[in-house]
Parts: C-alpha cells; structure tokens; sequence
C-alpha cells in the first residue's frame, strides 16, 4: 500500500504519541492505528497499553510531539480522561492537538452525548467506537493544515 | 529474564506445590493488604460453601452439565455500586435464565488499585451511574458478597481479568463465588503490560492453591482458565496451548475441576474441532502427567472481537453463538449481547443475549459433526499444531510447567497474538482463510511444523487471492476488523455489474 499524498504530512515529519489510557489493556485498535500513522508518514510514539495520563504528558513533553491520540475501550475513559488537557497545559503543550477515541463510558448512550463530554474537556476531536484509520488520517491532515494558517497560540 | 524477588522468603520458580507453611504466610500477607482482608475467615467459608445447595455450587453445576450434555449459559456483568450490581445479577438470574450467574470486576480492581476504585465508588453513588467497568468486590468486602450471592439462585463465578488474583479471589471465595476464571499464563500475557510470566504465573499459584486448599476441605471450586487470550483472531491451537499449560500448573496445586475456554473462531466445523482437541488434548497431557482425577470442561464464548454497531448483525453473531456452542459439545458459552459494539450492556440487553442464545442451543440440541471427514481433518490439524509446541514448553523447563512457560516465552516458543505484554514477543499471527477459519499467517518462533504451516498458507493465499489482498500484515489486520463492517461492506446485496454488450 503506497502513501496516500493528500494524507502526506509536511516534509518534517510531525510527531504523534498513541496509547490506550488508564488500566485498559485493549491494544488491538490503537496498535492498528499506530501501523498506519506511520504508513502515513508521522513520527509515531507508541505508549501501548494500560499508560497512566501523565505519561502521555511526558512522552509528548520529551519528544515535542504534535498531537496526542487517546484510546479508551473500557468504559472508564470518563474518569481516565478528566484533567488531560489541563495536565497538557501544566506540562507547556497548550497549543498540542488531542484526540480521544472508542468505546468512552460506560454503557450505551447517543454519541452526541458522548463526544460533549469528551470535548467539554478540552480534546479537539472525539472518535465514536467503529471509527475508520482513514478518517483520523484526514482529521489530523486537516486540523495540522489549519494551525499552519492560523498563528500558534502562545502559552501564558 | 525473570524479575526480582520482590520479598526474601521468595520460593523458586517451579510448578510444585506451594508447601503449608509457605502459603499461609503469603496467604496473612496478601489479606493485610486491604481492610476487608480481615473479614476473610477461612472455617466459616468451608461451612457456608457446604450449606449451599448443589445448584449453586459450580463444581457440582460443571460436573452435572457434563454428564447430561448440557450447554450452560453464562454472560459477563459487573457494575461499580452494589445496588446496581444486585440487580443486574438477579436479571440474569430470573429474566436472562442464565445458568451461571457473573460478577465482573472492574478495571482498577483487576489492577489492585483499590483507592481508585473507591473514588469511582463514590463517583458511581453520587451520579446514580456506574463510572467503573464491573464491580470492586474488594473495597465491597466478603459481607456484600455474600449478599449477592444469597440474592441469586445460580452458582456464581468472578470474572476478573486480571493476573493479580489473590485478594479478589479470597474475598470472593470466602463470599461465596464457586468458580473463579483467570490464569497465569493467559491473563498475565492479555492483559498486562510489565508483569512477568513468572509473576502471573506465582500471582495464580495462589490462587490455584486457594482452591485446593478449599478442595481439601470438601469444597470444590471451579477454576476456568481464559484461553480466549487477546480475543482478536485467536486460532484453536494457541488457545489450546496456553490452556493445557495453564491447567497443569493448576492441577500441580491440587485443582480438581478446571474449565478451558475458547473464544469462537465462528467457523462451525473449526470451532467444533477446536472443543474435541481442546478435550482430548486435556485429557492426553493429564494422563502422560499422571492425573486420574481431575474433571476438565470446554466452554467457547461469543464472538471476541470487534462487533458491528448494527443491532440486527450483532443479534445473528449472539444466535449464531448459541449454535456453535451448542453444536461443538461445549460444556458452556459465554455470551454477549447486541450493545457490545457499544460498550457494557444493560442488564436488559445482557439478559435478552441470554435468552437468544438459550434458544439457539435448544433448537441446536441434536446436532453434531462426527459423521463429517472435515471435522476429523481439522481435529487432527490442531493436535499437531499443538503437541509439538506444548513438549517443546516442556522440554524447555526440564519437566517443570512453570518454568517451562517462562523460557518458552522469553524464546517466543510460547506465544500469542496481540499482545500488550512486554514479556510475550506476539510474532505469532493470525488470519481469516477464504472458508472462514482462522488460520496461522505467520508463526513467529512457535515450532509448528512446516508440512502444518503449508496447509494454512494455502488456505490463506486462496483468501488474498479472492480479495486482492497482499498475502502478509493487511491479511491479518483485514481480518481483524472484519466481523464489525457494514453488511453492505461484507455481504452486498448487489450483483457484480457486468460489461454493456
């Protein structure tokens, strides 16, 4: 499978750091995921499973990532999730792009419902369970394109 | 490649018996851990297992469903609160008719981490919801569970997923719960990151021990081991494997009644042949160890994998569920629901998944496979995937299970797909062939045997063929999401167009 240019990140490769929240162990998706951002061209930082908040905080710190790209499986993403972009913020990633996606709380609610809870707590984007690869490759290609037009928000 | 020890009176790895003295010691250690340790009180759990009925002791329930030819019913459930996990437990009870009644524990509690649980206890009262995935049944205590035992009229068994057994499982013994599922092996290489092998492999001789140690005394537990691994395209022989090694170590700590579990691969000839091998390969390598009295069971479980979204494709993968259970002679299924897509069900939904499947294995009741030569085929495929790698284990710990397991893993000998754990290589890889079996696309470092791998290769370059597919990884990934496309993706109602004139 060849790289798909339109999905192409810009010649320095950006930097994006996955893994699965909290005590979860489901790996499959986010391993998956973490395949074919790297086909994609991105500088992938795999955490795996069952990683604390604050080590996606300092894998991005340490490697100046780009984006974060949360996993939850199991139902207790809501309480995993709490406080991340704050932790993000502390740490001087004001400006670092957050993704949350899966299967985020317990039991089975609209998505809608959902994917506000997820951004009321400062993630750019929320992936409802099912989502494609495909379809993150394009939010990332979009939203990098758009903080490349628009000025980077300063900390402080 | 083992870790350190992490107290001075450490034993050496080995698969024998843990001696009295030992045990009783690690056993005043484990229960200082948490406050509720205290409430375990050993002679009072022996009397209140025997005052039981038999109906709802699962040794008992396993042997019987056995020796009818009964497929038994059981589904996962767990909520964080008390309240609400009574209730789901009595819905399953008398609404879901399950015959086996659950308790599954939540994420923090499989984690030992019981003050997390205790904060989403709190949490889970005040919004009248469950924030946590299954029921902290160590910050509850023995007392409550007890309660939810007597508020049922089915054995009940804990589902964990854990490789960190030790408290759990003497709160829940001592509360009631007649049938445990976890191992060593299985669960410390799906669901950990950094444990060792040798670590869950000690945290289950605990465990193990436990048990015996309640066998002893009259009380026989049902130990089941997790052999649907990662729950992504396991094929019958790594289950197998993981499960024949997981059952000696427990056997080699005096369990009696042990249960092996698979998840289906949801082909109806393969998983039929995967519960024959599984049974008589049990039974083989008990034999060739010298144990003559040991009860094993067979249980597959529901599709493990990812689910459609669509409630009219999850309801035939529940049904269809059923059938195979029904049709390959399991002792019992595990079942699902249609909200699995979606997440945990409610009790509702979890109860329906029952009955759907109930129903299916009646309407499946009579029917078996051994008039068919495939059937044979592949019974035979798997046992000569499995004995190679199983004597391999062996040979590798001179003899010793335990030790065996450890070095087979550090080699990749032992191996499983999918893994998050650090301590297994996860080389090993699986696909869905052109008939629908799961099929071993790359082995990784298992020794199976070349003219064995040539009958999978086969069946999976038909399928890469079929679908234009590259024979390799976007096989294996193809295949792992497959069950939970569209029907429209997998299944089109429309004709191939074909060329105008």
């Amino acid at each position: 499978m060849m790289p798909d240019p339109e999905r192409m990140p810009a010649t320095t490769p950006r930097t994006i750091v996955t893994g699965v929240i909290g005590s979860d162990t489901h790996i499959v998706g986010n391993r998956i995921l973490s395949m074919a951002l790297e086909k994609a061209g991105y500088k992938v930082v795999a955490l795996g499973a069952l990683t604390p908040a604050p080590e996606f905080v300092k894998a991005a710190v340490e490697t100046n990532a780009d984006a974060i790209l949360v996993s939850s499986l199991y139902g207790q993403g809501e309480l995993d999730c709490r406080g991340f972009r704050e932790l993000c913020i502390e740490a001087g990633l004001d400006a670092i792009l957050l993704y949350v996606g899966g299967n985020l709380i317990v039991g089975k609610h609209p998505w809608d419902v959902v994917e506000r809870i997820f951004l009321d707590m400062g993630f750019d984007r929320a992936a409802a369970p099912g989502m494609r690869v495909e379809t993150v490759l394009d939010w990332l290609a979009q939203d990098f394109a758009a903080r490349e037009r628009a000025p980077r928000r300063q900390a402080g | 490649m083992t870790s350190p020890p992490t107290v001075e009176t450490r034993l050496p790895l080995s698969e024998a018996r843990i001696p009295d003295d030992a045990f009783a010691r690690m056993r005043r250690a484990n229960l200082a851990r948490w406050p509720t340790g205290a409430e375990v009180d050993f002679d009072a759990a022996v009397a209140r297992h025997q005052a039981m009925p038999l109906h709802k002791r699962l040794g008992w329930v396993m042997r019987e469903a056995a020796a009818q030819g009964r497929c038994l019913t059981q589904p996962r459930g767990g909520f964080g609160t008390f309240a609400l996990q009574k209730e789901l437990m009595q819905v399953l009870d008398k609404e879901g008719l399950a015959d086996i009644v659950p308790t599954t524990t939540d994420s923090y509690t499989r984690n030992e981490q019981f003050q997390l649980a205790q904060k989403g206890i709190e949490e889970s009262e005040r919004m009248g919801r469950s924030l946590l995935n299954g029921y902290p049944i160590v910050n509850y205590g023995v007392a409550k569970a007890a309660e939810l035992i007597d508020s049922i009229d089915k054995p009940a068994i804990m589902l964990t997923g854990t490789s960190m057994p030790k408290l759990t499982g003497e709160i829940a013994f001592a509360g009631g719960y007649s049938g445990y599922l976890g191992s060593g092996i299985a669960y410390t290489a799906s669901y950990t990151k950094d444990l060792s092998i040798e670590d869950g492999i000690r945290n289950y001789q605990y465990l193990d021990r436990l048990a015996a140690m309640y066998q002893a005394h009259g009380v026989e537990l049902h130990r089941r081991q997790p052999g649907f691994l990662t729950g992504t395209n396991i094929p019958p022989c790594v289950a197998i494997i993981t499960g024949v090694l997981d059952m000696l170590l427990a056997v080699a700590q005096g369990v009696r009644n042990y249960g092996l579990e698979m998840g289906e691969t949801l082909h109806l000839v393969q998983d039929a042949a995967a519960v024959r091998a599984c049974r008589e390969l049990c039974e083989e390598y008990l034999a060739k160890r010298g144990h003559v009295d040991v009860f094993t069971s067979v249980t597959l479980l529901h599709w493990m994998g990812a689910w459609p979204q669509d409630d009219a494709q999850a309801a035939a993968l529940v049904a269809y569920g059923g059938t195979l259970a029904a049709v390959a002679g399991a002792n019992s299924v595990t079942t699902k629901s249609t909200h699995e897509a979606f997440g945990i069900p409610t009790p509702k939904a979890n109860a329906d998944g029952l009955r759907t499947t109930r129903m299916a294995i009646y309407l499946a009741r009579g029917v078996r496979l051994d008039s068919m030569p495939d059937f044979h085929a592949e019974v035979d495929l798997i046992k000569r995937e499995v004995r190679p790698v199983v004597d391999k284990v062996l040979e590798m710990g001179d003899g010793d299970v335990a030790l065996g397991s450890v070095r087979a893993a550090a080699a990749g000998v032992l191996d499983v797909p999918w893994s998050p754990s650090r301590w297994m290589r996860s080389a090993v890889m699986p696909a869905r062939d052109a008939e629908g079996c799961l099929r071993i696309l790359d082995p990784g470092r298992m020794p199976i045997p070349r003219e064995v791998l040539e009958v999978h290769e086969e069946k999976l370059r038909r399928r890469a063929e079929r679908e234009r597919v590259d024979y390799g990884p976007d096989l294996a990934v193809a295949s792992v999401y497959e069950m939970s496309e569209s029907l429209g993706t997998i299944f089109t109602d429309r004709w191939a167009e074909r060329p105008a004139g």
